[in-house]
């Protein structure tokens, strides 16, 4: 490891004017890093708010900027499909730090419709704790690639985690308004695992209807089963293109459809912080199963 | 086979509606839900006698439950006890609890004792410094 970051300090020389090139393909990560680095970093963030990482594909001129870059951040979990490309593109140059392999996966129940993640789920980000943990690697990273900026860093990192605690507290506070008994969320984007975990909620997933194909009756009906079952008062179909089958089972089942949620990063106006992603994400959900 | 083209035509249609029909029944996504199934059961209200203590006496305190308020005051003695009545779901109950003291205040901490209505006793503590805002789960 040793010899490896001195290759790097001799290759990508860093002077005190120079500012450390960062390559972000998260946009949770592109905020970290941003927030971590200060005046010291220019991030490049390749997926913008709003786009979907899973179906993101880097072109030609994020390839060049990756090349360039001193520090190349992903989600990982198997959310960047083309992570080969990346390393070829970096060569021995950046660091590529997989930040999402930085701590432990929830396994996906069922298939999960239209992606490729193996079975575990990629939306880490929905913990705040796991923000957390990728705020404290990517300080570290950033140290290792200008260690005379580590003070910077270490402060810069101290009160984004004091941010995050904040937000912690303000979504148990939140959530807390909720009765316990209604904490089930029933949604058809596998992408709230970490959200469940650590909030005390439970998954309800309605599989098999996603997309524009007609599922079966009996798909449909074990939806309305579960719903009404659960006396779960709305659900989060972000991803059901038929609505039919939508309206069929929110009259069937009494339930009201909820807000969309920021199910795969950073979007607009009060989404576009982390901060402001996950207090939309909070209290559409709370608010839609009071 | 014989016939007009017209009639061959019509008789296609009428046996692929003959057949299409029944698969069409048994494929689509009307299903029958029994409208008489009972409704969802209310919410169990329970009594629970609620004790606090704290460390400081607070200048101000209150709890609340599902966002509303259940206790306030606001000249709250060292230690208080009160009667009230909660949705308590099997999964249990989270009471917030917030109390100010004064600025000089040091640490300061605060024991909630929940006794649930089969008279199980429960207790939380929280702290803080100059104020308590947190969240207690009851079981």
């Amino acid at each position: 490891m040793k010899t490896l970051i001195l290759f790097l300090l001799v290759t990508l020389p860093l002077r005190a004017a120079d500012r450390i090139r960062v390559s972000s393909f998260s946009t949770i990560l592109t905020e970290v890093a941003t927030e971590v680095g200060g005046s010291r970093v220019a991030v490049t963030g390749h997926v913008k708010p709003g786009i979907d990482p899973h179906e993101f594909e880097p072109k030609p001129a994020d390839m060049k900027t990756v090349g360039d870059a001193h520090l190349i951040l992903l989600s990982a979990k198997h959310m960047e499909g083309y992570v080969g490309k990346l390393k070829e593109a970096t060569g021995a140059k950046g660091r590529l730090i997989e930040v999402g392999d930085g701590f432990a996966s929830l396994k996906l129940p069922g298939d999960h419709d239209g992606h490729d993640h193996g079975d575990e789920d990629p939306h880490w980000w929905h913990s705040v704790t796991n923000v957390g943990k990728a705020t404290k690697i990517v300080r570290d990273e950033l140290i290792k690639v200008s260690p005379d900026d580590r003070a910077v860093f270490t402060e810069n990192a101290v009160k984004y985690l004091a941010r995050l605690d904040g937000l912690q507290k303000w979504t148990k506070t939140k959530i807390a308004e909720l009765p316990r008994d209604q904490r089930k969320l029933v949604t058809s984007h596998d992408a709230f695992q970490y959200f469940a975990r650590e909030n005390g909620f439970t998954i309800f997933a309605i599989e098999g209807i996603s997309g524009s194909d007609q599922p079966s009756s009996k798909k449909v009906g074990a939806i309305i089963a579960v719903i009404r079952d659960q006396r779960v008062k709305a659900i989060f179909p972000e991803s059901i293109q038929n609505p039919k089958v939508l309206t069929q089972i929110t009259k069937e089942s009494g339930a009201k459809v909820g807000r969309e949620l920021y199910a795969d990063g950073l979007g607009d106006g009060a989404a576009a912080t982390y901060e402001g992603m996950y207090k939309y994400n909070v209290t559409a959900i709370v608010e839609a199963l009071k | 086979m014989r016939g007009s083209p017209l009639l061959r035509a019509l008789l296609a249609f009428v046996v692929i509606f003959a057949l299409g029909y029944p698969l069409w029944r048994v494929t689509g996504t009307t299903v029958a839900i029994d409208a008489s199934a009972p409704p969802p059961p209310a919410p169990v209200r329970s009594e629970v006698t609620l004790q606090v203590t704290f460390t400081t006496t607070p200048k101000k305190f209150t709890i609340a439950h599902l966002g509303r308020a259940i206790w306030e005051e606001t000249a709250p003695a060292g230690e208080m006890e009160r009667k009230v009545s909660l949705e308590y779901p099997r999964e249990g109950v989270e009471l917030h609890v917030t109390a100010e003291f004064g600025e000089s205040t040091g640490p300061s901490a605060a024991r909630i004792r929940l006794t649930d209505a089969a008279g199980d006793d429960h207790e939380q503590s929280l702290w803080g410094a100059g104020e308590i805002d947190g969240i207690v789960a009851f079981q």
